[in-house]
Protein backbone atom coordinates (compact mmCIF):
# COMPACT_ATOMS: atom_id res chain seq x y z
CA UNK A 1 0.00 0.00 0.00
CA UNK A 2 2.51 2.31 0.98
CA UNK A 3 4.70 1.37 -2.69
CA UNK A 4 1.51 2.21 -4.36
CA UNK A 5 1.21 5.41 -2.35
CA UNK A 6 4.78 6.37 -3.38
CA UNK A 7 4.63 5.23 -6.91
CA UNK A 8 1.65 7.75 -7.55
CA UNK A 9 2.64 10.83 -5.61
CA UNK A 10 6.40 10.18 -7.86
CA UNK A 11 4.58 10.15 -10.94
CA UNK A 12 2.44 13.09 -9.98
CA UNK A 13 5.71 15.29 -8.81
CA UNK A 14 7.35 13.54 -11.94
CA UNK A 15 4.76 15.05 -14.39
CA UNK A 16 4.51 18.43 -12.58
CA UNK A 17 8.47 19.09 -12.81
CA UNK A 18 8.35 21.71 -14.93
CA UNK A 19 6.27 24.06 -12.10
CA UNK A 20 9.11 23.86 -9.99
CA UNK A 21 10.69 26.33 -12.14
CA UNK A 22 7.91 27.82 -13.67
CA UNK A 23 6.80 29.12 -10.04
CA UNK A 24 9.79 29.11 -8.02
CA UNK A 25 11.82 30.73 -10.21
CA UNK A 26 9.69 33.96 -10.72
CA UNK A 27 8.64 34.03 -7.55
CA UNK A 28 12.17 33.69 -6.51
CA UNK A 29 13.40 36.42 -8.53
CA UNK A 30 10.69 38.64 -7.66
CA UNK A 31 11.69 38.11 -3.70
CA UNK A 32 15.00 38.75 -4.63
CA UNK A 33 14.38 42.11 -6.36
CA UNK A 34 12.45 43.10 -3.46
CA UNK A 35 15.59 42.37 -1.31
CA UNK A 36 18.08 43.37 -3.30
CA UNK A 37 16.55 46.99 -3.77
CA UNK A 38 15.88 47.54 -0.10
CA UNK A 39 19.24 49.01 0.87
CA UNK A 40 18.53 51.49 -1.98
CA UNK A 41 15.25 52.14 -1.03
CA UNK A 42 15.15 51.99 2.76
CA UNK A 43 15.12 55.45 3.89
CA UNK A 44 12.41 57.01 0.86
CA UNK A 45 10.48 54.27 2.02
CA UNK A 46 11.13 54.98 5.56
CA UNK A 47 9.53 58.44 5.45
CA UNK A 48 6.64 57.34 3.09
CA UNK A 49 5.21 54.33 5.13
CA UNK A 50 5.29 57.16 8.01
CA UNK A 51 2.12 58.89 6.02
CA UNK A 52 0.40 56.10 5.16
CA UNK A 53 -3.06 55.77 7.15
CA UNK A 54 -2.46 53.45 10.58
CA UNK A 55 -5.69 50.80 9.29
CA UNK A 56 -3.88 50.89 5.74
CA UNK A 57 -0.92 49.52 7.28
CA UNK A 58 -3.03 47.12 9.35
CA UNK A 59 -4.49 45.93 6.61
CA UNK A 60 -1.33 44.58 4.52
CA UNK A 61 0.55 43.99 7.42
CA UNK A 62 3.00 46.73 7.34
CA UNK A 63 3.98 47.61 10.68
CA UNK A 64 7.00 49.78 9.45
CA UNK A 65 9.81 49.28 6.59
CA UNK A 66 12.69 49.67 8.30
CA UNK A 67 14.19 46.82 7.82
CA UNK A 68 14.32 44.34 4.82
CA UNK A 69 11.87 41.50 6.30
CA UNK A 70 9.47 44.08 6.84
CA UNK A 71 9.42 45.23 3.19
CA UNK A 72 9.84 41.20 1.81
CA UNK A 73 6.68 41.10 4.03
CA UNK A 74 4.24 43.97 2.71
CA UNK A 75 5.76 42.99 -0.88
CA UNK A 76 5.83 39.53 -1.43
CA UNK A 77 4.52 37.77 1.82
CA UNK A 78 1.43 39.41 2.14
CA UNK A 79 -0.48 39.46 -1.22
CA UNK A 80 2.09 37.86 -4.07
CA UNK A 81 2.93 34.66 -2.44
CA UNK A 82 -0.23 33.50 -0.98
CA UNK A 83 -2.29 34.35 -3.80
CA UNK A 84 0.36 32.77 -6.61
CA UNK A 85 0.73 29.88 -4.14
CA UNK A 86 -3.11 29.27 -3.34
CA UNK A 87 -3.69 28.78 -7.36
CA UNK A 88 -0.81 26.71 -7.81
CA UNK A 89 -2.22 24.67 -5.21
CA UNK A 90 -5.45 24.25 -7.21
CA UNK A 91 -4.02 23.75 -10.40
CA UNK A 92 -1.24 21.04 -9.15
CA UNK A 93 -3.82 18.53 -7.21
CA UNK A 94 -6.85 19.29 -10.37
CA UNK A 95 -3.76 17.85 -12.55
CA UNK A 96 -3.22 14.93 -10.80
CA UNK A 97 -7.84 14.47 -10.67
CA UNK A 98 -9.99 16.45 -13.08
CA UNK A 99 -6.74 16.80 -15.39
CA UNK A 100 -5.85 13.05 -15.07
CA UNK A 101 -9.71 12.52 -16.11
CA UNK A 102 -9.10 14.56 -18.97
CA UNK A 103 -6.52 13.13 -20.89
CA UNK A 104 -7.73 9.53 -20.12
CA UNK A 105 -5.42 9.16 -17.58
CA UNK A 106 -8.18 8.61 -14.40
CA UNK A 107 -9.52 5.72 -16.37
CA UNK A 108 -5.70 3.60 -17.02
CA UNK A 109 -4.80 3.95 -13.33
CA UNK A 110 -8.21 2.91 -12.14
CA UNK A 111 -8.05 -0.29 -14.01
CA UNK A 112 -5.07 -0.90 -11.76
CA UNK A 113 -5.46 -2.18 -8.01
CA UNK A 114 -5.64 1.44 -6.78
CA UNK A 115 -8.78 3.14 -4.88
CA UNK A 116 -10.03 6.41 -5.79
CA UNK A 117 -9.00 7.47 -2.23
CA UNK A 118 -5.29 6.76 -2.65
CA UNK A 119 -5.07 8.39 -6.00
CA UNK A 120 -6.81 12.01 -3.46
CA UNK A 121 -4.43 11.10 -1.12
CA UNK A 122 -1.35 10.77 -3.71
CA UNK A 123 -2.96 14.00 -5.47
CA UNK A 124 -3.01 15.69 -2.47
CA UNK A 125 0.99 14.81 -0.88
CA UNK A 126 2.46 15.51 -4.01
CA UNK A 127 0.89 18.92 -4.38
CA UNK A 128 1.97 19.79 -0.73
CA UNK A 129 5.55 18.44 -1.64
CA UNK A 130 5.65 20.45 -4.58
CA UNK A 131 4.20 24.09 -2.49
CA UNK A 132 7.29 22.94 -0.33
CA UNK A 133 9.95 22.60 -3.02
CA UNK A 134 8.20 26.29 -4.60
CA UNK A 135 8.73 28.05 -1.38
CA UNK A 136 12.46 26.84 -0.63
CA UNK A 137 13.19 27.57 -4.68
CA UNK A 138 12.15 31.02 -3.56
CA UNK A 139 13.73 31.70 -0.08
CA UNK A 140 16.65 30.20 -1.87
CA UNK A 141 16.86 32.71 -4.51
CA UNK A 142 15.99 35.08 -2.08
CA UNK A 143 18.50 34.34 0.13
CA UNK A 144 21.40 34.41 -2.45
CA UNK A 145 20.14 37.55 -3.42
CA UNK A 146 20.48 38.97 0.32
CA UNK A 147 24.02 37.82 0.30
CA UNK A 148 24.96 39.63 -3.20
CA UNK A 149 23.08 43.06 -2.18
CA UNK A 150 24.58 42.83 1.35
CA UNK A 151 20.68 43.50 2.52
CA UNK A 152 21.29 41.48 5.60
CA UNK A 153 18.07 39.35 5.76
CA UNK A 154 17.65 37.39 8.56
CA UNK A 155 17.67 33.52 7.69
CA UNK A 156 14.96 32.82 11.06
CA UNK A 157 12.61 34.83 10.39
CA UNK A 158 12.56 34.44 6.48
CA UNK A 159 12.32 30.88 6.70
CA UNK A 160 9.00 31.45 9.35
CA UNK A 161 7.83 34.04 6.28
CA UNK A 162 7.95 31.72 3.61
CA UNK A 163 6.91 28.34 5.78
CA UNK A 164 3.76 30.20 7.01
CA UNK A 165 2.32 30.32 3.44
CA UNK A 166 2.66 26.45 2.85
CA UNK A 167 -0.54 25.44 4.84
CA UNK A 168 -2.50 28.26 3.65
CA UNK A 169 -1.70 27.16 0.32
CA UNK A 170 -2.53 23.95 1.54
CA UNK A 171 -5.85 24.98 2.31
CA UNK A 172 -6.93 25.67 -1.42
CA UNK A 173 -5.58 21.83 -2.51
CA UNK A 174 -8.08 20.22 -0.08
CA UNK A 175 -10.66 23.01 -1.55
CA UNK A 176 -9.22 22.27 -5.40
CA UNK A 177 -10.19 18.30 -4.28
CA UNK A 178 -13.59 19.12 -3.04
CA UNK A 179 -14.35 20.88 -6.16
CA UNK A 180 -13.49 17.67 -7.91
CA UNK A 181 -16.37 15.68 -6.19
CA UNK A 182 -18.43 18.42 -8.07
CA UNK A 183 -16.59 19.16 -11.30
CA UNK A 184 -13.98 17.10 -13.49
CA UNK A 185 -13.63 19.71 -15.55
CA UNK A 186 -10.14 21.55 -14.86
CA UNK A 187 -11.40 25.00 -15.45
CA UNK A 188 -14.51 24.57 -13.46
CA UNK A 189 -12.34 23.06 -10.84
CA UNK A 190 -9.24 25.82 -11.01
CA UNK A 191 -12.34 28.69 -11.55
CA UNK A 192 -14.04 28.22 -8.69
CA UNK A 193 -11.46 27.85 -6.27
CA UNK A 194 -9.47 30.37 -7.68
CA UNK A 195 -12.52 32.46 -6.92
CA UNK A 196 -12.51 31.39 -3.53
CA UNK A 197 -9.19 32.31 -2.96
CA UNK A 198 -9.47 36.13 -4.17
CA UNK A 199 -13.09 36.45 -2.36
CA UNK A 200 -10.79 35.00 1.15
CA UNK A 201 -8.64 37.95 0.29
CA UNK A 202 -10.66 40.23 0.03
CA UNK A 203 -12.97 39.63 2.94
CA UNK A 204 -10.14 39.07 5.17
CA UNK A 205 -8.88 42.80 3.73
CA UNK A 206 -11.96 44.12 4.29
CA UNK A 207 -12.55 42.84 7.65
CA UNK A 208 -9.30 44.74 8.42
CA UNK A 209 -9.84 47.92 7.17
CA UNK A 210 -13.14 47.88 9.18
CA UNK A 211 -13.17 47.39 12.87
CA UNK A 212 -16.67 46.76 12.14
CA UNK A 213 -16.53 44.04 9.98
CA UNK A 214 -13.65 42.35 11.64
CA UNK A 215 -16.13 39.10 12.02
CA UNK A 216 -16.13 38.70 8.80
CA UNK A 217 -12.69 37.41 8.44
CA UNK A 218 -13.58 34.40 10.62
CA UNK A 219 -14.69 32.87 6.79
CA UNK A 220 -11.32 33.40 5.67
CA UNK A 221 -8.40 31.48 5.89
CA UNK A 222 -6.45 34.03 5.67
CA UNK A 223 -7.37 35.66 9.21
CA UNK A 224 -5.31 32.65 10.31
CA UNK A 225 -2.36 33.68 8.30
CA UNK A 226 -0.68 36.18 10.66
CA UNK A 227 2.75 38.01 9.89
CA UNK A 228 5.40 34.91 10.68
CA UNK A 229 8.29 36.81 9.27
CA UNK A 230 7.60 39.52 12.28
CA UNK A 231 5.89 37.35 14.79
CA UNK A 232 6.91 34.09 14.15
CA UNK A 233 5.14 31.34 13.12
CA UNK A 234 2.09 30.59 15.72
CA UNK A 235 1.92 26.98 16.05
CA UNK A 236 -1.90 26.77 16.66
CA UNK A 237 -3.03 28.53 13.67
CA UNK A 238 0.14 26.91 11.57
CA UNK A 239 -1.24 23.48 12.81
CA UNK A 240 -4.89 24.73 12.74
CA UNK A 241 -5.15 25.82 9.26
CA UNK A 242 -2.51 22.15 8.24
CA UNK A 243 -5.49 20.30 9.88
CA UNK A 244 -8.45 22.20 8.29
CA UNK A 245 -6.70 21.37 4.66
CA UNK A 246 -6.30 18.02 5.62
CA UNK A 247 -9.98 17.65 6.55
CA UNK A 248 -10.83 19.69 3.50
CA UNK A 249 -9.20 16.98 1.13
CA UNK A 250 -10.66 13.77 3.31
CA UNK A 251 -14.13 15.76 2.02
CA UNK A 252 -12.97 15.93 -1.06
CA UNK A 253 -11.79 12.52 -1.53
CA UNK A 254 -15.67 11.04 -0.04
CA UNK A 255 -17.18 13.26 -2.69
CA UNK A 256 -14.79 12.05 -5.40
CA UNK A 257 -15.39 8.16 -4.04
CA UNK A 258 -18.88 8.71 -4.30
CA UNK A 259 -19.47 10.59 -7.83
CA UNK A 260 -19.11 8.84 -11.63
CA UNK A 261 -16.09 9.13 -13.72
CA UNK A 262 -18.09 10.05 -17.00
CA UNK A 263 -15.24 9.12 -20.37
CA UNK B 1 -18.28 -21.14 -13.83
CA UNK B 2 -19.17 -17.42 -14.55
CA UNK B 3 -16.73 -14.68 -14.87
CA UNK B 4 -18.86 -11.98 -14.56
CA UNK B 5 -22.39 -11.88 -13.90
CA UNK B 6 -24.54 -8.59 -14.87
CA UNK B 7 -28.13 -8.74 -13.10
CA UNK B 8 -30.51 -5.88 -14.35
CA UNK B 9 -28.03 -3.03 -14.36
CA UNK B 10 -29.20 0.16 -15.02
CA UNK B 11 -27.15 3.31 -15.29
CA UNK B 12 -29.10 6.20 -16.07
CA UNK B 13 -28.06 10.18 -16.41
CA UNK B 14 -30.96 12.04 -15.16
CA UNK B 15 -33.19 12.43 -18.12
CA UNK B 16 -30.55 10.62 -20.58
CA UNK B 17 -30.27 7.28 -21.40
CA UNK B 18 -27.20 5.05 -20.19
CA UNK B 19 -27.97 1.19 -20.06
CA UNK B 20 -31.35 0.03 -18.52
CA UNK B 21 -31.58 -3.60 -16.99
CA UNK B 22 -28.79 -5.11 -18.82
CA UNK B 23 -28.15 -9.03 -17.36
CA UNK B 24 -25.61 -11.21 -18.80
CA UNK B 25 -23.24 -13.78 -17.42
CA UNK B 26 -19.87 -14.31 -19.15
CA UNK B 27 -18.24 -17.85 -18.82
CA UNK B 28 -14.56 -18.51 -17.95
CA UNK B 29 -12.26 -18.51 -20.97
CA UNK B 30 -15.00 -17.26 -23.09
CA UNK B 31 -14.51 -14.20 -26.10
CA UNK B 32 -17.89 -12.26 -25.49
CA UNK B 33 -18.43 -9.35 -27.89
CA UNK B 34 -20.39 -6.32 -27.15
CA UNK B 35 -21.74 -5.34 -29.92
CA UNK B 36 -24.07 -1.94 -30.52
CA UNK B 37 -23.42 1.12 -32.60
CA UNK B 38 -22.13 4.13 -31.33
CA UNK B 39 -23.80 5.54 -28.51
CA UNK B 40 -25.52 2.40 -27.80
CA UNK B 41 -24.49 1.85 -24.07
CA UNK B 42 -21.60 -0.64 -24.81
CA UNK B 43 -19.15 1.73 -23.05
CA UNK B 44 -21.77 2.70 -20.20
CA UNK B 45 -21.91 -0.82 -19.22
CA UNK B 46 -18.38 -1.32 -19.56
CA UNK B 47 -17.48 2.05 -17.01
CA UNK B 48 -20.61 0.51 -14.84
CA UNK B 49 -18.84 -2.76 -14.44
CA UNK B 50 -15.64 -1.41 -13.38
CA UNK B 51 -17.27 1.22 -10.46
CA UNK B 52 -16.08 4.32 -12.65
CA UNK B 53 -20.14 4.55 -12.60
CA UNK B 54 -22.13 3.71 -9.93
CA UNK B 55 -25.16 2.08 -11.05
CA UNK B 56 -28.87 3.41 -10.63
CA UNK B 57 -29.99 -0.58 -9.62
CA UNK B 58 -28.83 -3.36 -10.21
CA UNK B 59 -25.58 -5.34 -10.01
CA UNK B 60 -22.87 -6.42 -11.13
CA UNK B 61 -20.21 -9.73 -9.78
CA UNK B 62 -16.43 -10.17 -11.00
CA UNK B 63 -14.70 -13.30 -9.89
CA UNK B 64 -17.52 -13.56 -7.72
CA UNK B 65 -16.55 -10.36 -6.12
CA UNK B 66 -19.13 -7.23 -5.50
CA UNK B 67 -18.25 -4.86 -8.62
CA UNK B 68 -18.50 -1.67 -6.00
CA UNK B 69 -17.41 -3.09 -2.89
CA UNK B 70 -14.76 -5.34 -4.36
CA UNK B 71 -13.42 -3.10 -7.28
CA UNK B 72 -10.09 -2.77 -5.90
CA UNK B 73 -9.52 -6.88 -5.45
CA UNK B 74 -11.19 -7.32 -8.81
CA UNK B 75 -8.96 -4.91 -10.82
CA UNK B 76 -5.67 -6.83 -9.45
CA UNK B 77 -7.11 -9.35 -11.43
CA UNK B 78 -8.15 -7.67 -15.17
CA UNK B 79 -6.76 -5.34 -17.70
CA UNK B 80 -8.79 -2.62 -18.94
CA UNK B 81 -8.69 -0.98 -22.05
CA UNK B 82 -10.69 2.26 -22.04
CA UNK B 83 -12.22 3.45 -24.86
CA UNK B 84 -10.82 6.31 -26.94
CA UNK B 85 -7.53 5.52 -24.90
CA UNK B 86 -5.25 8.32 -23.47
CA UNK B 87 -3.21 9.03 -20.79
CA UNK B 88 -1.63 12.51 -20.89
CA UNK B 89 0.29 14.19 -23.67
CA UNK B 90 3.71 14.19 -21.92
CA UNK B 91 3.84 10.37 -20.86
CA UNK B 92 5.99 7.52 -22.65
CA UNK B 93 4.01 4.64 -22.80
CA UNK B 94 7.40 2.81 -21.10
CA UNK B 95 6.76 5.55 -18.41
CA UNK B 96 3.06 4.67 -17.96
CA UNK B 97 3.81 1.07 -17.79
CA UNK B 98 6.27 1.73 -14.70
CA UNK B 99 3.63 3.50 -12.60
CA UNK B 100 1.02 0.78 -13.94
CA UNK B 101 3.88 -2.12 -12.89
CA UNK B 102 4.08 -0.39 -9.38
CA UNK B 103 0.75 0.24 -8.86
CA UNK B 104 0.45 -4.16 -9.08
CA UNK B 105 3.49 -5.27 -7.24
CA UNK B 106 5.05 -6.42 -10.49
CA UNK B 107 9.12 -6.04 -10.59
CA UNK B 108 10.15 -5.18 -14.21
CA UNK B 109 7.42 -4.95 -17.17
CA UNK B 110 6.01 -8.31 -17.22
CA UNK B 111 5.37 -9.02 -21.22
CA UNK B 112 4.97 -5.55 -22.37
CA UNK B 113 8.45 -5.48 -24.34
CA UNK B 114 7.22 -8.41 -26.15
CA UNK B 115 4.09 -7.10 -27.03
CA UNK B 116 5.48 -3.86 -28.27
CA UNK B 117 7.64 -5.36 -30.48
CA UNK B 118 5.11 -7.98 -32.13
CA UNK B 119 2.86 -4.31 -32.32
CA UNK B 120 5.88 -2.26 -33.19
CA UNK B 121 4.87 0.18 -30.64
CA UNK B 122 7.14 3.12 -29.48
CA UNK B 123 6.96 2.63 -25.88
CA UNK B 124 9.92 5.67 -25.03
CA UNK B 125 8.11 8.53 -27.44
CA UNK B 126 5.80 10.69 -25.31
CA UNK B 127 2.03 9.77 -25.93
CA UNK B 128 0.95 13.05 -27.32
CA UNK B 129 3.84 12.86 -30.75
CA UNK B 130 2.50 9.34 -31.33
CA UNK B 131 -0.65 8.74 -34.19
CA UNK B 132 -3.71 7.29 -32.68
CA UNK B 133 -3.16 3.94 -34.11
CA UNK B 134 -0.09 4.38 -32.20
CA UNK B 135 -1.32 5.28 -29.00
CA UNK B 136 -3.79 2.82 -29.56
CA UNK B 137 -1.26 -0.29 -29.39
CA UNK B 138 0.39 1.44 -25.86
CA UNK B 139 -3.05 0.97 -24.84
CA UNK B 140 -3.70 -2.92 -26.08
CA UNK B 141 -0.07 -3.24 -24.23
CA UNK B 142 -1.07 -1.18 -20.97
CA UNK B 143 -4.34 -3.64 -20.70
CA UNK B 144 -2.70 -7.06 -20.87
CA UNK B 145 1.24 -6.62 -20.25
CA UNK B 146 0.52 -7.98 -16.54
CA UNK B 147 -1.30 -10.88 -18.23
CA UNK B 148 -4.05 -10.87 -16.17
CA UNK B 149 -7.07 -13.31 -15.89
CA UNK B 150 -9.64 -11.00 -17.23
CA UNK B 151 -9.51 -8.55 -20.47
CA UNK B 152 -12.12 -5.82 -20.76
CA UNK B 153 -11.36 -3.84 -24.25
CA UNK B 154 -13.63 -0.74 -25.50
CA UNK B 155 -13.31 -0.52 -29.14
CA UNK B 156 -9.89 -2.10 -29.43
CA UNK B 157 -9.00 -1.87 -33.10
CA UNK B 158 -9.98 1.90 -33.06
CA UNK B 159 -6.75 3.31 -35.21
CA UNK B 160 -4.98 0.00 -36.01
CA UNK B 161 -4.39 -0.43 -39.22
CA UNK B 162 -5.48 -3.83 -40.58
CA UNK B 163 -2.06 -5.47 -40.65
CA UNK B 164 -2.54 -4.73 -36.62
CA UNK B 165 -5.87 -5.68 -36.23
CA UNK B 166 -4.41 -9.04 -37.65
CA UNK B 167 -2.07 -9.34 -34.72
CA UNK B 168 -4.40 -8.35 -32.32
CA UNK B 169 -7.07 -11.16 -33.31
CA UNK B 170 -4.59 -13.26 -32.91
CA UNK B 171 -3.40 -11.94 -29.65
CA UNK B 172 -7.19 -12.56 -28.24
CA UNK B 173 -7.12 -16.38 -29.68
CA UNK B 174 -4.08 -16.44 -27.92
CA UNK B 175 -5.29 -15.20 -24.62
CA UNK B 176 -8.29 -17.45 -24.78
CA UNK B 177 -5.72 -20.19 -25.20
CA UNK B 178 -3.94 -18.83 -21.97
CA UNK B 179 -7.62 -19.16 -20.16
CA UNK B 180 -8.22 -15.46 -20.15
CA UNK B 181 -11.41 -14.41 -20.44
CA UNK B 182 -12.06 -11.28 -22.77
CA UNK B 183 -15.25 -8.94 -23.18
CA UNK B 184 -14.49 -6.97 -26.29
CA UNK B 185 -17.71 -3.86 -26.78
CA UNK B 186 -17.08 -3.22 -30.59
CA UNK B 187 -19.41 -1.82 -33.34
CA UNK B 188 -18.12 -3.81 -36.39
CA UNK B 189 -19.49 -7.00 -36.96
CA UNK B 190 -16.87 -8.24 -38.69
CA UNK B 191 -14.74 -8.11 -35.99
CA UNK B 192 -17.03 -9.61 -33.52
CA UNK B 193 -17.36 -12.69 -35.52
CA UNK B 194 -13.78 -13.32 -36.11
CA UNK B 195 -12.96 -13.09 -32.08
CA UNK B 196 -15.83 -13.75 -30.01
CA UNK B 197 -17.80 -16.82 -29.03
CA UNK B 198 -21.46 -15.16 -27.73
CA UNK B 199 -22.07 -11.91 -28.75
CA UNK B 200 -24.71 -9.63 -26.55
CA UNK B 201 -26.10 -7.12 -28.74
CA UNK B 202 -26.87 -3.86 -27.19
CA UNK B 203 -29.08 -1.11 -28.74
CA UNK B 204 -30.56 1.91 -27.07
CA UNK B 205 -28.91 0.95 -23.69
CA UNK B 206 -30.78 -2.51 -23.92
CA UNK B 207 -28.95 -5.84 -24.23
CA UNK B 208 -31.47 -7.24 -27.07
CA UNK B 209 -30.17 -10.49 -27.60
CA UNK B 210 -26.84 -12.80 -26.01
CA UNK B 211 -26.13 -15.19 -29.11
CA UNK B 212 -23.11 -17.44 -29.96
CA UNK B 213 -21.96 -16.05 -33.02
CA UNK B 214 -22.60 -18.87 -35.62
CA UNK B 215 -26.32 -17.91 -34.44
CA UNK B 216 -26.27 -14.92 -34.99
CA UNK B 217 -24.80 -15.13 -38.45
CA UNK B 218 -27.63 -17.89 -38.79
CA UNK B 219 -30.38 -15.56 -38.08
CA UNK B 220 -29.13 -12.33 -40.04
CA UNK B 221 -29.82 -12.59 -43.51
CA UNK B 222 -27.15 -12.73 -45.82
CA UNK B 223 -26.75 -11.34 -49.35
CA UNK B 224 -26.21 -14.20 -52.20
CA UNK B 225 -24.81 -12.27 -55.46
CA UNK B 226 -24.35 -15.60 -58.11
CA UNK B 227 -23.13 -14.77 -61.76
CA UNK B 228 -25.02 -17.95 -63.68
CA UNK B 229 -24.28 -18.99 -66.83
CA UNK B 230 -27.93 -19.88 -67.81
CA UNK B 231 -30.19 -18.31 -65.01
CA UNK B 232 -33.05 -19.56 -66.45
CA UNK B 233 -35.98 -20.74 -63.88
CA UNK B 234 -35.02 -19.98 -60.32
CA UNK B 235 -38.34 -21.42 -59.13
CA UNK B 236 -36.84 -24.00 -56.95
CA UNK B 237 -35.06 -21.58 -55.50
CA UNK B 238 -37.78 -19.03 -55.08
CA UNK B 239 -39.24 -21.72 -52.98
CA UNK B 240 -37.36 -22.03 -50.23
CA UNK B 241 -38.77 -20.63 -47.27
CA UNK B 242 -35.24 -18.99 -45.97
CA UNK B 243 -34.69 -17.01 -49.54
CA UNK B 244 -36.08 -13.43 -50.00
CA UNK B 245 -35.57 -10.09 -52.35
CA UNK B 246 -34.44 -12.89 -55.22
CA UNK B 247 -33.96 -10.73 -58.43
CA UNK B 248 -32.12 -11.29 -61.69
CA UNK B 249 -30.42 -7.59 -62.83
CA UNK B 250 -27.72 -8.37 -66.02
CA UNK B 251 -27.38 -11.60 -65.80
CA UNK B 252 -26.54 -11.35 -62.25
CA UNK B 253 -29.06 -13.72 -59.64
CA UNK B 254 -28.91 -11.96 -56.21
CA UNK B 255 -31.21 -12.93 -52.88
CA UNK B 256 -30.88 -13.00 -49.10
CA UNK B 257 -30.89 -16.09 -47.41
CA UNK B 258 -31.32 -16.77 -43.32
CA UNK B 259 -29.76 -19.48 -41.36
CA UNK B 260 -28.70 -22.49 -42.66
CA UNK B 261 -27.04 -22.44 -46.22
CA UNK B 262 -27.85 -25.63 -47.57
CA UNK B 263 -30.59 -25.91 -49.21
CA UNK B 264 -30.05 -22.73 -51.42
CA UNK B 265 -26.68 -24.13 -52.25
CA UNK B 266 -28.45 -27.02 -53.21
CA UNK B 267 -30.96 -25.34 -55.24
CA UNK B 268 -28.14 -23.92 -57.72
CA UNK B 269 -26.17 -26.99 -57.58
CA UNK B 270 -27.26 -28.18 -61.02
CA UNK B 271 -26.48 -24.84 -62.82
CA UNK B 272 -23.21 -23.30 -64.25
CA UNK B 273 -21.82 -21.09 -61.16
CA UNK B 274 -19.37 -18.60 -62.91
CA UNK B 275 -18.47 -16.53 -59.58
CA UNK B 276 -20.52 -16.41 -55.98
CA UNK B 277 -20.47 -13.92 -53.59
CA UNK B 278 -21.75 -14.26 -50.00
CA UNK B 279 -22.35 -10.41 -48.12
CA UNK B 280 -22.52 -10.60 -44.41
CA UNK B 281 -25.28 -8.63 -43.15
CA UNK B 282 -24.39 -5.04 -41.81
CA UNK B 283 -24.77 -4.08 -37.81
CA UNK B 284 -28.28 -2.50 -39.01
CA UNK B 285 -28.88 -5.65 -40.71
CA UNK B 286 -28.60 -7.91 -37.62
CA UNK B 287 -30.37 -5.34 -35.51
CA UNK B 288 -33.52 -5.89 -37.70
CA UNK B 289 -33.07 -9.64 -37.61
CA UNK B 290 -33.55 -8.97 -34.11
CA UNK B 291 -36.35 -6.42 -34.23
CA UNK B 292 -38.75 -8.61 -36.74
CA UNK B 293 -38.18 -11.07 -34.53
CA UNK B 294 -39.56 -8.90 -31.14
CA UNK B 295 -42.56 -8.17 -33.47
CA UNK B 296 -43.11 -11.96 -34.15
CA UNK B 297 -43.20 -12.96 -31.02
CA UNK B 298 -45.78 -10.03 -30.37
Amino acid sequence: MIAQQRALVAAHLSDRRRSLLAWGLPLGLMSAFIVAIFPSVEDALSKAIADYPPALKEAFGIGGLTNVEQYLQAEMLSLIIPLALGYLAVRAVASGLSGAAETGRLDVLLSSPVSRRRLVAASFIATAVELSAVLILTGLITAAASVLSGAGLSAGPAVAGFANVWPLALVFAGLGIVATGFSLRTSVVTGSVAGVLVAMYVIDLIGRLDPGLSGVRYVSVFKYYGNAIEDGIEPLAFCGVTLFAILLAALGAWLFDRRDLAG
Amino acid sequence: MAVIEIDGLTKLYGEARGIEDVTFAVEAGEVFGLLGPNGAGKTTAIRTLLDLLHPTSGRARIFGLDSQRDSVAIRARLGNLPGDFGYGRQTSGRAALHLLARLRGIDGLGRAELLAERFRANLDRPLGQLSRGNRQKVGLILSCFHSPELLILDEPTSGLDPLMQEEFMALVAEERERGCTVVISSHELDEVERVCDRVGIVRAGRLIAVERVAELLGKARRTVTLELAEPGDLGDLRALPNVTDLGVLDGRVSFKVSGDLDAAIKAIAHRHVIDMELTHPTLEEVFLTYYREGEGGG
